[in-house]
């Protein structure tokens, strides 16, 4: 019997001891610093410049990939931790809010000016990336991959002799790219032939995360809406204006011309539709499209997101460094010794060289060299004067969901545009009360 | 002895006690208390706020609607099942070549996982390139939006659950009918009753409590559908969203940790009156059985 016991005793002093031991490994050991990012090619990416980051300094840098579809829900899990298992995590854009006012992300607001000339960094990728609130001049982000929503389309397609005389005979017009969304309609009315298996466009509408939402949105600004009063947080009679509610009867229209399932189309089924051959014009953010690129070569063109009178203006995505609150100092310090090592110009320029390594960096992002790299560098440069995020305030998520669900309405018939952004309006003054934003 | 004994005995029960309250009597009880907070799932402070969590979940209109999805989800996808697993069980009964293997067979969908179900269903059922619709355009018939379409999202779930718990229904049912000593038979074919009367007034009956043990397990699984929701449509999506789809959504996508924990009392509510309402049904219904064989 005693014997058992002692055994009993030797196993939970093991167990003890090899919990003392994974606690605290960089303290003791080399110096190491963990990114956590979602699972992509930028990912990738990160993790070959942070090989060379290790071999300059001697801090090896950890990229920890997580799968899309549970990225978000895992890094708030950890952070419900005492401590995160990330030193830096590459944060969506809408959790900046949600980690600057539970202290989930270091405020980097004296450090980061010090770091980087502020002025080299895109105001809108400072403004939505790294800045909380906005316009307040607090930083609790360093910008990492930045993005817009923009579209790919058949090149060839487009510049079929056949094609173009036969849309110069329906529509009077030459076959372009669509400036506009009129246009944009026409040329997807003119490609949609189902009996070819071949369809107009894949625009953003799945319900998954945040697809729909991020489509919408490009339609909804260019009708000249706004989620609402930014200040006093009220959304009834801005998300459910005339422009809005005309945006959302307009991109449910478009659904026609949209491959069979076109109402649930999220990043990667957009990607999908495109590279199948089967659509004239996809909607996705440029990190996508290095991909179509290599795939397809020149059968592919990109632009930017079409007009609805002047307006132009498209979702922003992309996101930026923030450093855990739930780690060391020491480790805090290493962190940003890689944020700004990677901030430098000649680190940006090869960051650019890398798969959807797109950079903030005003400077790269306006110089030729970087327009005429790919085919899908100009339009992304040009996309970054263009774009607007979703609201980045703490209860960003609830409003999220608000916003999926009776926009699917929409789309699904089950509500009318009206009706659903009038639910929408009525669901997001309904969170913002709650949390006393509600002005 | 006796003291070495008493030791001896706690070590056996004791870990398995320990596990049993860090694991499960302890969340629970946290849980409740969660329930009445505004706590978040990012962790930090959190304040008691009443029962308000309690008259959110009753006031949103999402849940009376993820309850009327449960509600029609567990009826017609028990019900289906039941009739189909049942059918499956009275047509292979018998002996015949072959049976173990068809037995094999039809038991492989019960036996994947869920979530790799949904995903391996999301592909067999999309749209555009799906293998369905390839077969139904190959038939020259009409290729409906299985999973997008608004109006086919909840039959497209129900489907896969038919399809994979309906082998469930059938060994329960395979092994109710075997239990039927066959005396009862041969004394129903002496008084020359017909084959009706003898599923009737025989086969039925006798299958009875089995068979409602079995529709009580997968009214009870059925109720807490999210693998298949979470895989095929996602949590989000008004047409499909059963309660725990809805939990989840509260939970870990809204990161409303007391509000969620509200939601899920309420879901365990639920399924415990349920039980406890067919259990007593059970109850009664073995006691007929009883009385009728005294």
């Amino acid at each position: 019997m005693k014997t058992a016991f002692s055994l009993l005793g030797v196993v939970l002093l093991l167990f003890g001891l090899s919990g003392c031991a994974t606690e605290e490994p960089q303290e003791s050991g080399e110096k190491s610093i963990t990114i956590w990012w979602a699972q992509w090619a930028p990912a990738d990416g990160l993790q070959e410049l942070g090989k060379v980051f290790q071999k300059e300094t001697g801090i090896e840098v950890v990229v920890h990939q997580i799968p899309w579809s549970s990225y978000q829900d895992q890094v708030f899990l950890n952070f419900g931790n005492n401590q995160t298992d990330f030193d830096i995590v590459v944060g969506d854009s809408q959790w900046i809010g949600r980690g600057a006012t539970k202290r989930l992300f270091l405020d980097l607001t004296d450090w980061l000016p010090e770091a980087v000339d502020i002025g080299t960094i895109h105001p809108r990728a400072l403004r939505y990336l790294c800045e909380y609130p906005g316009g307040s001049g607090r930083y609790f982000a360093a910008p990492c991959e930045t993005d817009a929503v923009g579209f790919a389309y058949r090149k060839d397609w487009f510049e079929d002799a056949a094609e173009m005389a036969a849309f110069q005979e329906k529509y009077g017009r030459q076959l372009a790219v669509p400036e506009t969304w009129a246009e944009f309609k026409e040329v997807a009315e003119f490609f949609t032939r189902p009996e070819e298996k071949v369809y107009g466009c894949a625009l953003l509408t799945g319900r998954g995360y945040d697809s729909l939402t991020m489509g919408y949105q490009v339609l909804m600004w260019g009708w000249g809406g706004s989620w609402g009063d930014e200040e006093k947080h009220r959304v009834d009679g801005y998300a459910n204006a005339e422009g809005p509610v005309q945006a959302l009867q307009f991109m449910k229209d478009l659904m026609a011309l949209a491959p069979p399932g076109g109402t649930n189309i999220d990043y990667g089924k957009s990607l999908d539709a495109f590279m199948s051959g089967s659509t004239a014009m996809s909607m996705n953010y440029f990190a996508f499209y290095p991909g179509i690129a290599a795939e397809m070569g020149d059968k592919a063109g990109f632009f930017k997101a079409p007009a609805h009178g002047q307006t132009r203006v498209t979702s922003l995505g992309g996101q930026g460094f923030s450093i855990s609150t739930k780690v060391s100092s020491r480790q805090q310090e290493l962190a940003k010794q890689f944020i700004a090592w990677f901030l430098q110009e000649k680190i940006q320029r090869q960051w650019v060289q890398k798969p959807a390594g797109f950079t903030a960096n005003t400077s790269i992002l306006s110089s030729a060299e970087f327009a005429g790299a790919t085919a899908y560098n100009r339009p992304f440069a040009e996309s970054m004067d263009l774009v607007r995020d979703f609201w980045n305030v703490p209860v960003y998520n609830e409003l999220l969901s608000v916003a999926q669900r009776h926009l699917g309405e929409a789309l699904d018939g089950r509500r009318s545009p009206k009706e659903a952004l009038d639910a929408l309006a009525a669901g997001h003054e309904q969170v913002f009360r709650r949390v006393f934003l509600l002005q | 002895m006796e003291g070495q004994g008493k030791w001896l005995k706690f070590g056996f029960v004791g870990p398995a006690l320990l596990i049993l309250i860090g694991l499960n009597i302890f969340p629970l009880i946290y849980s409740i208390l969660l329930s009445f907070t505004d706590a978040e799932l990012i962790g930090g402070s959190f304040g008691f706020v009443g029962g308000r969590n309690y008259g959110r979940v009753f006031s949103a209109p999402r849940f009376a609607a993820a309850l009327r999805t449960t509600g029609l989800f567990v009826l017609l996808a028990v019900g289906f099942e039941l009739i189909l697993g049942f059918g499956l069980a009275l047509g292979l009964k018998e002996r015949f070549r072959g049976k173990p293997l068809l037995l094999t067979l039809l038991l492989v969908p019960m036996m994947l996982p869920q979530a790799v179900m949904g995903l391996f269903w999301n592909l067999v059922l999309n749209g555009y390139y799906g293998v369905l619709n390839q077969i139904l355009a190959f038939l020259g018939l009409g290729q409906p939006q299985w999973l997008t379409d608004p109006d086919l999202k909840f039959f497209s779930i129900l489907m896969i659950d038919v399809w994979m718990w309906t082998p469930f229904m059938m060994l329960i049912g395979l092994a109710a009918l075997n239990a039927i000593p066959t005396y009862i038979y041969e004394a129903a074919a002496i008084d020359r009753a017909s084959r009706w009367i003898v599923f009737r007034r025989i086969t039925l009956p006798m299958c009875g409590p089995l068979l409602g043990l079995a529709v009580l397990l997968r009214a009870t699984d059925a109720l807490k559908q999210f693998d298949l929701v979470m895989a095929v449509t996602g949590p989000n999506d008004p047409a499909t969203q059963t309660l725990s789809a809805l939990l989840y959504q509260v939970m870990f996508r809204d990161g409303s940790v007391g509000l969620g924990s509200a939601y899920a009392y309420v879901v365990l509510v639920l399924v415990i009156a349920l039980a406890s309402v067919f259990l007593r049904y059970m109850d009664r219904l073995q006691q007929k059985e009883g009385e009728v064989a005294g």
